[in-house]
C-alpha cells in the first residue's frame, strides 16, 4: 500500500508555506526565533536538569525532591512551550533538509525517548514521592528516570547544534 | 599589541587548531559543549534571581541555595570559557573584527563585575518578605545582563 503523501513531500510542501517562506526570507526574523530558540535552554532543560541532580542526589539535598519539583522544575513547563513554538517554526523553514538530516532524526528519536521517561516517572513514581521523601531515599527507579533525563537531554542539545552543520 | 597579534595568529595555527578547524566534528562539539555549559550556568543564575526576586522558592534559604548551586555554576563557567576560547583562537581575526563579539565580552565584563559585587552580596544574606525594590531590582538587572551575553553570542553567527 502506498500512502497518498510522502512524509518528505509533506516536508517539502511546508517548506513552501507562506509562513515558512516569510520567515526565511526576513532579515530578522529567522535569528530572532532561533535566539529564543536556545536562550530558552536555561528554562527548560535547565530547569529539568537541577531536578534530575535532586533525583541523583547530586544537589539540593537539604530539600525533599517534591519541593524540588514543584519550586523548580514547574519553571520548565513555560520554557518548554517556547522551546517547541520556536522549534516547530525553524523546522518548518527547513523541513525537506531536517528531514533526511541523521542528527535531526536522532533528536526526534531523544524526544520521544524522554516522553516516555517522563511518563513513566509520572505514573511509577510521582504518586508516592511524599513517601520516599519522608524516608529521605530516593528509590532506584527514580534514579535510573533522572540519570536517564540527564544523559538523554545532553544528547538532544548536541544533536540540535550538530544538525545545523549539516544544512 | 605586535607581539598579542603575533602570539594570536601562531596560536590559531598549531596543529591542534587546525585539526579541530578541519575535522567536521569540531566546530559542532564545542558549540555543544558551550551550550550546554549554558544551560546550566544560566538556569542557575535564573534559580538565585528568582528567589531573590521573591518569585519562587520561598520556602529556600537564599544563602543555602546558592552554596549549593556554586559547584554547579562554576563547572558551567568553566565549560563555557574554554570552549569559547579554543573557538576565539581558531580565528582570532574574525572575532576581533565582530561588532557582536565584543559586545559579548563588554556585557560579560559587566555581568562577572555585578555578579562578584552586587548579587554575591545579596545571596549571603536572606531576602526581606516582601522583597525590597533593590532584591527586585538586583535580579532584574542580572538576568538582563546575562541573558544579553547569551543573545550577543548567537548574534555572532548572524551579523
Amino acid at each position: 500500500m502506498e500512502l497518498p503523501i510522502s512524509l518528505l513531500g509533506w516536508c517539502q510542501w511546508l517548506e513552501h508555506t507562506p509562513l515558512a517562506t516569510a520567515i526565511s526570507e526576513s532579515v530578522w526574523l529567522f535569528p530572532l526565533i532561533e535566539g529564543t530558540h536556545i536562550m530558552a535552554l536555561p528554562l527548560s532543560v535547565g530547569m529539568i536538569v537541577m531536578f534530575d541532580l535532586r533525583l541523583l542526589g547530586l544537589a539540593f539535598q537539604s530539600a525533599p525532591a517534591s519541593r524540588v519539583m514543584t519550586d523548580i522544575a514547574r519553571w520548565s513547563k513555560p520554557g518548554f512551550a517556547i522551546m517547541f513554538m520556536t522549534g516547530a517554526l525553524l523546522f518548518m523553514t527547513q523541513a525537506g533538509k531536517a528531514y533526511g538530516n541523521p542528527f535531526f532524526r536522532a533528536k526526534l528519536l531523544f524526544l520521544l525517548i524522554l516522553g516516555i521517561n517522563a511518563a513513566v516517572y509520572h505514573t511509577s513514581f510521582y504518586p508516592r514521592m511524599a513517601e520516599w521523601d519522608a524516608d529521605g531515599r530516593t528509590p532506584v527507579g527514580a534514579r535510573v528516570c533522572g540519570a536517564l533525563s540527564l544523559v538523554v537531554w545532553i544528547g538532544v542539545i548536541i544533536c540540535g547544534r550538530t544538525m545545523a552543520y549539516q544544512f | 599589541m605586535f607581539a598579542l597579534a603575533s602570539f594570536l595568529e601562531w596560536c590559531s595555527n598549531t596543529r591542534w587548531m587546525v585539526y579541530i578547524r578541519d575535522s567536521s566534528f569540531g566546530m559542532p562539539a564545542l558549540q555543544s559543549v558551550h551550550l550546554v555549559g549554558l544551560t546550566m550556568l544560566l538556569a542557575s543564575i535564573l534559580v538565585i534571581n528568582l528567589r531573590l526576586a521573591g518569585f519562587s522558592m520561598m520556602g529556600w534559604s537564599l544563602p543555602s541555595l546558592s552554596r549549593q548551586l556554586r559547584p554547579w555554576a562554576a563547572g558551567a563557567i568553566t565549560m563555557v570559557i574554554a570552549s569559547g576560547i579554543v573557538m576565539f583562537l581558531g580565528n582570532p581575526a574574525k572575532y576581533l573584527a565582530s561588532y557582536p563579539f565584543l559586545f559579548k565580552m563588554t556585557v560579560l565584563a559587566v555581568s562577572i563585575l555585578f555578579q562578584a559585587g552586587v548579587l554575591r552580596r545579596l545571596s549571603t544574606m536572606e531576602p526581606a518578605s516582601p522583597p525590597r525594590r533593590i532584591d527586585l531590582l538586583a535580579a532584574g538587572v542580572s538576568l538582563t545582563l546575562w541573558f544579553t551575553v547569551g543573545w550577543a553570542g548567537r548574534a555572532i553567527a548572524f551579523v
